[in-house]
């Protein structure tokens, strides 16, 4: 069906009454947003070559697009510079894919936030931050590609907090979350390596967080002490399930656990093999379905997926694991996943630079 | 000053209800569970009450593979010529 054409809103002059103007339209997050005024949103629009009516995503629930213009008139709102336009077209480009699910994941009483994990020389290009406040605040850019993703699903694909979006309790990162790869000083490929692209190309990954685990160890020196903390975080009762996880490891911990020469498939076998819980356990808290048991220990089942036992995800692969945060303290954390299974498979997307 | 709305410029999706069905007594009754826990469970009470009260048959009994996504169109294809009507619902 074709577009109509973008509407064109008569606000006052006066800034601070436009910003009012804009909170009476129901278009922010319950922030304070930047007037999309005519010339930032075209000037955002720059920043892609293809036309601006150039559907990026597509809601299946309403049948909702998102041109690149309705993305910029958004990403003008949240304080996006141009520049940063190029990771959050990337985002939703991986959103789209059916598997990510994006409408389920935002709808969910589940309460998830889509987190984007930029990869690559992109992310010093634009500024964004993989270091000390990894998850904010301070960032300009990590913040507001954050917040434009969120304001995105609330006026383009009206995910109304109450309405559409029901989330029991949702969580802090439906304001933003969006973090950078930490490349300084990672001892593993970078996130936009190990994905197959070609060298230069940085990436977006998308996941569909269901909030976030400090993950403490100050005492640990070895692979399996530091990562037997994160596969306890992991195991946890109240976020075991099938779904997929990430773990972004602080610079302290990767130090002990690359310096200790473990690759990223050695603790994500790790991992896998030791976030789990006996099926009398998971029976013990209600939590217990034959079905879900079947999915890890049938046909096709991991070989290190142990009888008796539910792990957390199907594989080793469903652990994305990374670096991030400040080089002082051993704080690193889990994110799992939205809700009870995999109703959402994280997805990740080239940064198209124009 | 002028400002873009942020909202979708694809124009509103026209939609329409089915017609209500004149009576359910005697009709063939189909049943599609989301996979939640409890859902098959809760749907196939329902769908008692139905054979006992107005004399329905249950034909058939699809699963949603994802509770959160629309059901696929090949499953709502192969359903809808073997029912008059489907039961749903979310079930936890």
């Amino acid at each position: 069906m074709a577009a109509v054409a973008p509407r064109i809103h008569e606000a006052p002059d006066d800034l601070l009454a436009a910003i009012d103007y804009c909170y009476e339209q129901g278009w922010t997050d319950g922030l304070p947003v930047v007037p999309p005024e005519v010339a930032r949103v075209k000037a955002m629009l720059a920043a892609d070559s293809r036309p601006a009516e150039t559907v990026i995503a597509h809601h299946p629930a309403t049948g909702l697009d998102l041109s690149l213009h309705a993305a910029a008139v958004n990403a003008v709102m949240a304080g996006c510079l141009p520049e940063y336009f190029p990771v959050l077209v990337a985002s939703f480009e991986a959103m789209d894919r059916p598997e990510f699910n994006f409408h389920g994941s935002t709808a969910s009483t589940g309460g998830s936030a889509p987190l984007i994990v930029v990869s690559g020389p992109y992310a010093d290009e634009i500024g964004m931050n993989s270091d000390v406040n990894l998850f904010g605040p301070g960032n300009r850019a990590n913040s507001t590609i954050g917040r434009a993703v969120r304001l995105i699903l609330r006026n383009v694909f009206q995910m109304i907090p109450g309405i559409s979006d029901k989330s029991t309790q949702g969580n802090p990162g439906k304001y933003s979350f969006c973090i950078a790869e930490r490349a300084r000083g990672n001892p593993w490929p970078l996130l936009c390596q190990a994905q197959g692209y070609a060298a230069g190309t940085s990436s977006v990954t998308v996941f569909a967080g269901g909030g976030f685990c400090n993950v403490e160890n100050h005492g640990g020196n070895t692979p399996e002490q530091i990562l037997g903390s994160v596969a306890d975080a992991m195991a946890n009762y109240g976020c075991i399930t099938l779904g997929q996880s990430v773990v972004i490891l602080a610079p302290e911990h990767m130090s002990i656990v690359g310096g200790a020469g473990w690759t990223r498939e050695q603790a994500q076998n790790f991992l896998f093999s030791q976030a789990k819980r006996s099926i009398e356990g998971m029976e013990g808290v209600g939590k217990y379905r034959d079905r879900e048991y079947d999915a890890q220990h049938g046909d096709g089942a991991h070989a290190l997926a142990e009888k008796g036992f539910v792990h957390r995800g199907l594989s080793p692969d469903d652990i994305l694991i990374t670096m991030g945060g400040g080089d002082a303290g051993g704080h690193s954390c889990f994110i799992p996943s939205w809700s009870r299974g995999r109703g959402s498979i994280m997805q990740h997307a080239a940064v198209r630079r124009s | 000053m002028q400002l873009y709305a942020p909202t979708s410029t694809t124009p509103k999706r026209k939609a329409f209800r089915a017609p209500p069905l004149a009576s359910i007594d005697g009709l063939r009754l189909g049943i599609l569970e989301n996979g939640k826990l409890n859902a098959e469970e809760m749907l196939n009470e329902v769908a008692q009450l139905f054979v006992q009260r107005n004399g329905c048959t249950i034909r058939t009994l699809a699963s949603k593979r994802n509770a959160s996504a629309p059901a696929p169109g090949n499953t709502l294809v192969k359903i809808a010529p073997e029912v008059d009507f489907l039961l749903t619902g979310l079930g936890d």
